[in-house]
């Protein structure tokens, strides 16, 4: 599937990218990162216009962002659980929920480009949570653009490099989680001995 | 007593299972950077002719002239499985004569070193 992808944004532009990173922003598990950084290597060979990319991509995550919001805030626990079940994500959302309340605004905006995986579940729960609408779609904005930016860009530079580049981002994305999840635990962990 | 170190003891594996994580993450991640130059970049079906030619650093029309393909004007985005499809060929198939295609026109000038 992801090869299929990949090749309908190579054969027909930011129209492509625009419905697949809609698609992946409502919870789809699929290569936007790599995505990102081919729509980069296309520009710098002067097969795609820069801001026709950043726009499409920018503007096709915000609308899936927005739209897993909206599930999650109008759609009730019943679509919520559907989608969870859907995507194999049910036991986490509780406790994405609790993130999003608690990470607030800097959760939101990192996990549209850092912590990507991650971003479907919190606009699922921003929305049960009730999250407020115009906080959450300046941060998606702000996220969404800077993520488009970021890769599109490391795309463009190392145009000639991109399965190794999407490689090294791979692991240093996992690498990344695994750091802050230990500083979590860590955290949980220094409390709890102190008590 | 023991009930209530449960819970801490798996957290304290949780943390070290998440430390191993990082450092196993971080210390591949570091290992592809450094050879970034020298991964070798396999071929797929979704690229297109010119986007294997710009990685491969080897002219288009090297790669159009291998698997006998006329390029479309100005800019030719077919995917590697579309054009094999027009050629009722095997994607692995086109593949190999664009790596064979890319392999000899890296060889330096009078055949490969011995």
């Amino acid at each position: 599937m992801s090869e299929q992808l990949l090749s309908l944004v190579t054969q027909y532009g930011p129209p492509a990218l625009f419905g697949i990173v809609g698609i992946a922003a409502i919870g789809v598990p699929l290569p936007i990162t790599l995505l990102l950084i081919v729509v980069g290597s296309m520009v710098s060979q002067g097969a795609m216009n820069i801001w026709l990319a950043l726009a499409a991509a920018s503007a096709g995550s915000i609308l899936g962002d927005q739209a897993g919001y909206a599930i999650g805030r109008f759609g009730g626990t019943a679509a919520v659980e559907k989608l969870s079940r859907v995507f194999g994500k049910k036991a986490g959302l509780e406790a994405m929920e609790a993130k999003a309340h608690a990470w607030g605004g800097p959760g939101i905006f990192l996990t549209r480009w850092l912590l990507s995986a991650l971003g479907p579940w919190i606009n699922l729960a921003s929305g049960t949570a009730a999250y407020p609408w115009h906080r959450f779609l300046f941060w998606d904005i702000l996220g969404e653009c800077t993520g488009a930016a970021i890769y599109i860009s490391l795309g463009r530079i190392f145009s000639d490099r991109v399965l190794a580049l999407d490689s090294v981002l791979g692991d240093m994305t996992w690498a990344i989680g695994a750091l802050i999840l230990a500083l979590i635990l860590g955290w949980q962990l220094w409390k709890r001995l102190r008590r | 007593m023991a009930d209530n170190w449960r819970p801490t003891l798996a957290i304290a594996l949780a943390f070290l299972l998440a430390i191993t994580g990082a450092l196993v993450f971080a210390t591949r991640a570091t290992h592809q950077a450094r050879h970034f130059r020298t991964i070798d970049q396999p071929i797929h079906g979704w690229m297109s002719i010119p986007f294997i030619a710009h990685t491969h650093h080897v002219p288009p029309s090297v790669l159009f002239q291998a698997i006998g393909v006329q390029p479309r004007e100005p800019h030719d985005h077919r995917s590697v499985r579309h054009i094999a499809r027009e050629l009722n060929r095997p994607v692995p198939e086109v593949i190999g004569d664009l790596q064979k295609a890319i392999d000899q026109a890296k060889q330096p000038p009078g055949g490969p070193p011995q």
